[in-house]
């Protein structure tokens, strides 16, 4: 019955437990992701885009040794698509599961990303899971599944994205421990941009700076500050031979604004911290 | 004949003597914005704006030809204060336009940095240099390209009497090793000023100057022709104020040559019967001074005039709440600042949509009917929650009969466009928007006609909405007009309560703000919509003119955010570029060029604003 691909979500593969997914803690987060984990309680991870929230949930799911099954959430998302419906096949109608549904049964970590994204009539249906009842109500299939121990429900979202068109719901929001992520600070952004791309100290110190910069821009002239993701793509784009501007550019600039006088700013900005470096 | 040589001989001696290159001219107009956020992003306050500073005289020695030219005896050089990032209005000093615009981003860079106390001119702008190299190495190549090109305009040493000499030398160490010159010998004459560096006295700020303590507050005329003298700064300096009696002349009138720069002229009580010839002399002057005044002059009097009597006054609903209003200099909230005092059209007959409003009215409510809220079954898609059974049925059968049914249309889904929405659209019915747009109308027409659409689009959609106009006296009272409230129809009574309406007095945008946010925030609906409609910045008779109001504005946006609202400015000024992001962030504001085409665009960018909810 794998019929996942109909799906209006990502295919909703469990991910296997990846040997040596790296996550750098930037607090407390993965204990409290354990304790969560461990008392049964579903989890709210706030943050902005390109921090780290699903790198975060894939580590977990593979430190904790539970399969996971990850949920792009969106407008036209329905209740259906995360709990199942009836396909037509050769020999009539049968009912699929959606990734809620299998990880239920399964006992995995149900990822929901980006769940402001979703329309809120949709998310309706966690409720059931979210409170000390742990069940899922398939109401087309007349089951009610009872969540086993080793079943999590993870959601993130990015607050920035919320003031004109979207909020999650007060009645879903309380049904939830929350953790928020910021941008790493400097030293541990170094870190990471180091093992992941590994370009040297320096170098990458340079690009933190930078990003600090563009991050001061957020709400002003930029909607959204340069994330972690888009550093490291600029020092993986540097690393393969590209020049720094020219990479900071494709990288750092493109990406966060299409307003012609803020790009040609940013790449002054660009030039004036990073300029003299090839 | 004799006028042409003179005007060959002016050409002539100006090329020769003056370093300018139009050619290669770089305006701070064209790169107000890119500077902006060049500015922000390096580090500088994001509440400041960029503007063009006014060229000072700066005494120093001039060649025989400059001096036979009267030319190069003023430069315009950059500073910050706590307003504004202060820029020349262009630079034309070097050859290449490259180089010009270098110079520019170099001065922004510059004044991000911190300076130093106790330091003076020459040490703090060595002291910012070598930090604003060492901050961002990527201006190394600049400046020296800079230096370069500005030492060879600077005099030369060798041709300089010797105390003006020393200093000049060690300007130039100063320039191409920063930090390493601690003090200059005294000449007679100040050196030539370094336009790599920021002003050595800048002026205060004109708020500075004329803002005082509480109850002190200044007057001044909605109108103010000031605003006409473009976005310079002046120079200010307190002066006293002229006694009438004091005029004594005690030169012979046939000795005096020139025009005096100081010109005794009382603008605040003077009658202003020549606006245009005050604006001139304005701009001729290199420093203005100002006196304060607490005698009540002539234009007070006239405006308390504006002021309607209680009889003819609308009516109060309700008078006393008060609110809160934000101290950006301390960083605190002041409790019960402004008086709020709700208001309601006394003389509003009834009355229909205004002809002219017609046509377009009914093209908008066509449009909005469209975007009603519907929630219904959506069947025979090829996806969907859930099977289409009709559909399922007839292709089974069909396939049961032999026949090829289509098996991609055999789902249902439920398509939901509904909308758990409120909007309280508040109007800025301060005097300014009594301006004349073009022969046709004012700006507050444009409001009038723009209510009146908004008012018939929404009535279309079935969404909440309410309307509120608003006007200010300073703190006390801050006059909100009900134009519709929540729970009243749309119709007659309403449209001649929005024919009603009529521009007064001020802009004291945060308390408006906050006000609304008040009644909006009482609505259930799980999307608030705050539209603010203004045709320009926060402003009022006392202290809320400029940062102040920017910042409160800022303040009142915030806690609306924080209430779960969600504020959108809708503007005419067409400067609101450069304060709006500030205040409501780049994607909450939009400015419309022309006032004409605000009453179409607005209940279109409502919709757009709600699509999707």
């Amino acid at each position: 019955m794998s019929a996942a691909t109909v799906l209006g979500a990502t295919p909703a593969a469990p991910s296997a437990p990846a040997p040596g997914i790296h996550y750098q803690p930037q607090g407390r987060e993965v204990a409290l992701f354990e304790h969560a984990y461990y008392n049964r309680l579903p989890m709210m991870i706030k943050g902005p885009t390109g921090c780290g929230k699903t790198r975060l949930v894939r580590y977990m799911a593979e430190r904790l040794g539970r399969p996971l099954y990850t949920v792009a959430c969106h407008d036209d998302l329905t209740a259906a698509d995360l709990v199942g419906r009836h396909l037509i096949g050769d020999a009539g109608t049968f009912w699929s599961d959606g990734p809620l549904t299998r990880a239920v049964r399964e006992g995995a970590i149900c990822y929901l990303d980006e769940v402001v994204e979703a329309r809120k009539d949709t998310t309706v249906v966690l409720h059931p899971l979210t409170d000390d009842r742990r069940i899922l109500i398939l109401e087309r299939t007349g089951e009610t599944l009872e969540a086993p121990p080793g079943f999590m429900l993870v959601v993130s979202y990015n607050p920035g994205y919320q003031n004109l068109l979207k909020g999650m719901k007060p009645s879903t929001r309380q049904r939830f421990v929350a953790l928020s992520l910021g941008f790493p600070h400097p030293e541990l952004e170094i870190a990471i941009l180091m093992r992941e791309t590994a370009i040297d100290a320096a170098l990458a110190k340079r690009l933190v700076v930078l990003a600090c910069a563009l991050r001061t821009l957020k709400d002003h002239d930029l909607d959204e500050g340069a994330s972690t993701r888009l550093l490291v793509y600029a020092a993986t784009l540097i690393r393969s031979g590209m020049s720094l501007l020219d990479a900071c550019h494709a990288a750092l600039v493109e990406p966060l604004t299409d307003d012609a006088e803020t790009i040609a700013a940013l790449r002054e900005v660009i030039q004036a911290s990073l300029g003299g470096q090839g | 004949m004799e006028e042409q040589v003179g005007a060959l001989w002016h050409r002539l001696v100006t090329r020769a003597s003056a370093h300018r290159f139009p050619v290669a001219a770089v305006r701070l107009e064209d790169m107000v914005g890119l500077i902006g956020i060049y500015f922000r992003a390096l580090g500088g306050d994001a509440g400041l704006e960029v503007k063009a500073a006014d060229e000072h005289r700066h005494g120093a020695r001039r060649g025989l030809l400059a001096r036979i030219a009267g030319v190069g005896d003023r430069m315009a050089l950059a500073w910050r204060d706590d307003r504004a990032l202060l820029l020349p209005p262009l630079i034309d000093r070097f050859p290449e336009a490259g180089l010009n615009r270098d110079l520019y981003l170099w001065l922004a860079a510059l004044a991000t940095g911190e300076a130093r106390k106790d330091d003076d001119w020459l040490t703090g702008n060595q002291h910012l240099a070598r930090t604003t190299l060492a901050r961002f190495p990527g201006l190394g190549d600049r400046y020296r390209r800079l230096v370069t090109a500005h030492l060879a305009e600077r005099p030369d040493p060798a041709r300089l009497p010797p105390p003006e000499a020393e200093a000049e030398a060690l300007i130039r160490q100063a320039l191409t090793a920063p930090g390493s010159v601690t003090r200059l010998p005294r000449g007679r004459r100040p050196p030539l000023p370094v336009p790599l560096w920021l002003h050595p006295d800048p002026p205060l700020p004109m708020g500075s100057a004329t803002a005082g303590p509480e109850g002190d507050e200044q007057e001044r005329a909605p109108d103010d022709p000031s605003a006409d003298l473009g976005r310079r700064r002046r120079q200010a300096e307190r002066a006293e104020m002229p006694h009438k009696d004091a005029g004594f002349i005690g030169i012979r009138m046939e000795n005096i040559l020139t025009w005096g720069e100081y010109v005794r002229v009382d603008r605040a009580t003077d009658e202003e019967d020549d606006l245009e010839r005050a604006k001139t002399a304005a701009e001729d002057m290199d420093r203005i001074a100002v006196a304060r005044d607490r005698k009540a002059g002539g234009a007070r009097l006239r405006f308390d005039l504006d002021l309607p009597a209680a009889s003819e006054d609308d009516l109060v609903l309700a008078d006393g709440e008060r609110l809160p209003e934000w101290d950006w200099k301390q960083r605190c909230l002041l409790p019960d600042h402004c008086r709020i005092q709700e208001m309601l059209a006394a003389e509003a007959p009834p009355c229909p949509l205004p002809e002219h409003l017609r046509r377009t009215a009914r093209r908008l409510r066509d449009q909005f009917q469209a975007l009603a809220p519907a929630r219904t079954w959506r069947r025979g898609l090829p996806d969907g929650q859930a099977i289409d059974l009709d559909a399922y049925l007839r292709f089974a059968t069909d396939r049961h009969a032999g026949a090829q049914g289509d098996p991609n249309r055999l789902y249902a889904d439920m398509r939901s466009g509904a909308r758990d929405l409120a909007c309280l659209l508040l109007a800025d019915l301060s005097l300014s928007t009594d301006t004349w747009v073009d022969d046709r109308g004012r700006v507050i027409d444009a409001i009038r006609d723009s209510l009146f659409l908004f008012g018939e689009s929404l009535a279309a959609t079935g969404d909440r909405f309410a309307m509120l106009g608003f006007s200010s006296r300073r703190r006390d009272p801050v006059r909100v007009h009900q134009i519709k409230t929540f729970a009243e129809p749309y119709g007659a009574v309403i449209r001649g309560r929005i024919q009603a309406i009529k521009p007064g007095y001020y802009t004291r945008l945060g308390a408006g703000i906050r006000h609304a946010a008040q009644r909006l925030a009482r609505e259930g609906a799980s999307r608030r919509l705050l539209l603010i409609l203004t045709d320009g910045k926060p402003n009022d008779l006392d202290r809320y003119e400029g940062r102040w109001g920017i910042e409160d504005t800022r303040h009142a946006v915030g806690e609306a955010r924080r209430q779960g609202l969600e504020p959108f400015c809708v503007t005419i000024d067409p400067e609101g570029n450069d304060y709006l992001p500030h205040l409501f962030g780049s994607g909450g504001y939009v400015v419309i060029r022309h006032p004409a085409e605000l009453p179409a665009r607005l209940p279109l960018l409502y919709a757009r604003l709600t699509a999707g909810g």
